[in-house]
């Protein structure tokens, strides 16, 4: 009884941690928006979020919704490991909307996706994952009327 | 017959504990099962014991839901979409944003011909023709982001409008110096300007920075 009790409150700490579910909390604290996080450790905390075995797809879209929101572009390792979740979750329009989002991060600098599109190429072809451009997304396809103009 | 669904509804929540929206989503469901099963009950059991506790649960339960006789909230609204996350504000809705790509609800409802799709998603990804891809996309999106960022052509409606309404704002100003304004009084002449001119020169009017000290009175013309 008392393992059992010790194993769900082990599941419940680890499921209040997500994502920061790192041994030490480096730095990450909620009083203020200075992060003492260094680059290195926020890649390898969200890299290590996305390669979860079990991660569903509420996670997923928690942790891409989030990286979405922040003022930088992500680097290729976590897009590799969030592209990697989503074969795990057999979700291919997640992919793709999650590659759209990183071109979209990378604003109007032109020579940021393409270097990130480079390192991605090995597990794009690995998992047969097609790019934006290649489904012809990168231009408008269907047009949606204003809910304005109803 | 109640006891089983309560069972089943707190293992349902001990097993969703981390997503508070997903029991949000069960309590509405345990709710929806409860009403389907008070129905039942109260159509089943004739015991005197048992029909007044149900009709107590029952009209607690109608009282707190009055606006609705049937049909759980979600469900109706969404109707067969899954839902896949948390979104903006935990409620199942569907947005296209750039700064908040995935929303809480898939786009479409689940067609057999989506399910079929889904099937093949589960294998290999490279066995799926572009065409499949894209339809599995629209399942889940209603707008790509360049659909999303695509210029609208509203400024030219807004411009045009501005400049409608600068044009009319000048046929108004025509109108008002025919029709309402009082003529110009005569000393706006130019020989009673000129008159007024002389006048200022002959009163020094500004000696030293204004009018008078750009008027050479020696050789009596103007300065260069």
């Amino acid at each position: 009884m008392f393992r059992s009790g010790l194993a769900r409150s082990a599941s419940f700490a680890r499921n209040l941690a997500v994502p920061n579910n790192c041994k030490c909390i480096a730095g990450v604290r909620f009083m203020s928006k200075h992060s003492t996080e260094s680059d290195v450790e926020f890649d390898a905390r969200y890299e290590s979020f996305f390669n979860r075995k079990d991660i569903d797809g509420w996670e997923c879209r928690k942790a891409m919704n989030d990286l979405s929101g922040m003022d930088l572009v992500p680097e290729p390792r976590i897009v590799i490991a969030a592209l990697n979740a989503c074969r795990r979750l057999n979700d291919i329009a997640l992919a793709i909307r999650f590659l759209e989002t990183v071109k979209d991060k990378c604003g109007g600098k032109a020579e940021i996706f393409p270097y990130i599109l480079q390192e991605i190429r090995p597990t794009l072809n690995q998992l047969g994952l097609s790019t934006p451009e290649e489904l012809g997304y990168d231009k408008p396809e269907l047009a949606l009327k204003s809910v304005y103009d109803l | 017959c109640i006891r089983p669904l309560i069972l089943e509804a707190i293992r349902h929540l001990q097993l969703c504990r981390r997503k508070a929206n997903v029991i949000k989503l069960s309590y509405y469901l345990f709710e929806l099962g409860m009403a389907n099963n008070l129905v039942r009950c109260a159509a089943q059991q004739t015991k005197a014991r048992i029909t007044p506790v149900i009709s107590q649960i029952r009209t607690a339960h109608d009282h707190a839901h009055e606006h609705h006789a049937v049909g759980d909230p979600v469900k109706i609204v969404i109707g067969n979409r899954e839902i896949v996350g948390f979104g903006m504000n935990g409620q199942p809705n569907y947005i296209d944003r750039v700064d908040f790509p995935l929303p809480a609800i898939r786009y479409k409802e689940v067609t057999p011909d989506i399910q079929v799709l889904k099937e093949k998603e589960k294998g290999d990804w490279s066995k799926l023709t572009i065409e499949e891809k894209k339809a599995l996309y629209r399942a889940s999106f209603c707008q790509t982001f360049a659909e999303m960022k695509a210029p609208t052509g509203e400024w030219k409606s807004l411009l045009g409008f501005t400049l409608i309404g600068c044009s009319f704002a000048m046929w108004i100003y025509i109108w008002m110096k025919k029709f309402v304004y009082a003529p110009l009084p005569d000393t706006f002449t130019p020989e009673k300007q000129q008159a007024q001119l002389e006048r200022m020169l002959n009163m020094q009017i500004g000696p030293i920075e204004g009018l008078a000290s750009k008027y050479d009175y020696e050789k009596g013309r103007w300065k260069e």
